[in-house]
């Protein structure tokens, strides 16, 4: 079985940047939100990488070299930006 | 000074930020946990506290990733949701970890500056005595292939007693992590409870040890990649038996806390250095 946290292909630096903006830079968290293409602009991402992140399919952003930790957490700070009377907190 | 008291805990943000998708029940036994080793931190009177965490590629981006580092500013900050957090750091105590450490062969890395990760906030924000005791840092690559290996990462912890022991600080020791998940992977709602389960028996045995002869491949296979923190802290209190404060496993983390018996007893018996 291949492992499940893998080494990131430098071909992946610009889009691991964006997932780690996401989860690590909340005003580029708000940007994104407000206006995603603007946002995306911002960082260089191939058209590829874009349809990815549009999409936020965890599988196609691995395909092109994502780490699964930044999917994973960049995914749940939007669920958190979004819904945040969703969550208890201590 | 001797460690007085040696801890590891979850760092589940799930711990602090409840979705509606987690058991509150069993949030509460893990905050009940929680609430134990913040009377035992209380009671040991730690000057500082050195916590050992990993990243969650938050204060190092592809930038840089360090193995090993120590953050040495004078104080830490971070931010996980609506929580703001600035820690006191033992900056005497960090710049003591960091050039003893160099000094015995392992070639630390070191910042002034990083956001500090939830990683080391969860647990502390459950955990802190008041007033807050300083924190010192110490970073493990966790989740960037290639990571220090299970038995760097107990050497690096041996040589950390050693450089504790000669300090005139009483020093708690936290590592944070763990134990089996797997976020953002297929595999996330199956974490391995029953390879949990036989590690805490291990270590209630006080058979720590074994842990440095573990594979980075074993560990990524376990969900357990979190668990380089535990064992620098492993290398830290040596053959001691363990206590299992609370097992709680989720249906996809198995939180942990455990705590160790520290004395001189703990020391490792005489042997050539860590390195």
């Amino acid at each position: 079985m291949s492992a499940h946290y893998t080494f990131p292909p430098a071909s992946a630096y610009p889009l691991n940047r964006c997932l780690f903006l996401l989860k690590s830079d909340p005003a580029f968290l708000e940007r994104f939100l407000a206006d995603p293409e603007a946002a995306m602009d911002e960082l260089g991402l191939d058209a590829e990488a874009r349809a990815a992140l549009r999409a936020f399919d965890r599988e196609r952003l691995v395909a092109l070299g994502a780490h699964r930790y930044l999917v994973f957490m960049a995914g749940l700070r939007v669920q958190m930006a979004r819904a945040p009377a969703a969550f208890e907190y201590f | 000074m001797p460690v007085v008291t040696a801890v590891a805990c979850p760092h589940t943000p799930q711990l602090l930020i409840r979705p509606d998708t987690e058991d509150r029940a069993l949030v509460l036994r893990v905050h009940a946990a929680y609430a134990e080793v913040r009377r035992r931190l209380t009671a040991a009177r730690p000057d500082a506290i050195v916590v050992i965490g990993g990243d969650h590629i938050e204060g190092f981006f592809l930038d840089a990733v360090p193995a090993l580092a120590v953050y040495v500013g004078a104080a830490a900050s971070g931010r996980f949701g609506p929580y703001a957090y600035t820690l006191p750091v033992h900056e005497p105590l960090a710049r003591a970890i960091l050039e003893a450490g160099i000094a015995r062969g392992f070639d630390l890395a070191w910042s002034q500056h990083l956001r500090l990760d939830y990683a080391f906030y969860v647990p502390l924000h459950f955990t802190m005595p008041a007033p807050p005791v300083p924190i010192v840092p110490i970073y493990v690559n966790v989740y960037l292939p290639p990571q220090p290996t299970p038995a760097r990462c107990y050497a690096f912890g041996r040589a950390l007693r050693e450089i504790l022991d000669a300090r005139p600080e009483r020093v708690a020791l936290m590592a944070s992590g763990g134990m089996s998940h797997y976020p953002g992977t297929e595999r996330y709602a199956d974490p391995d409870v029953a390879w949990d389960r036989r590690l805490l028996a291990a270590l209630e045995a006080g058979r720590g040890a074994e842990t440095a002869d573990l594979t980075g491949a074993e560990l990524d296979a376990a969900g357990n990649v979190e668990l380089r923190t535990w064992i620098v802290l492993l290398g830290a209190v040596g053959p001691v038996r363990a206590e299992v404060l609370c097992y709680e496993p989720s249906w996809h983390h198995g939180n942990a806390v455990v705590a160790w018996p520290v004395d001189a007893a703990s020391v490792h018996p005489a042997g050539p250095p860590a390195r």
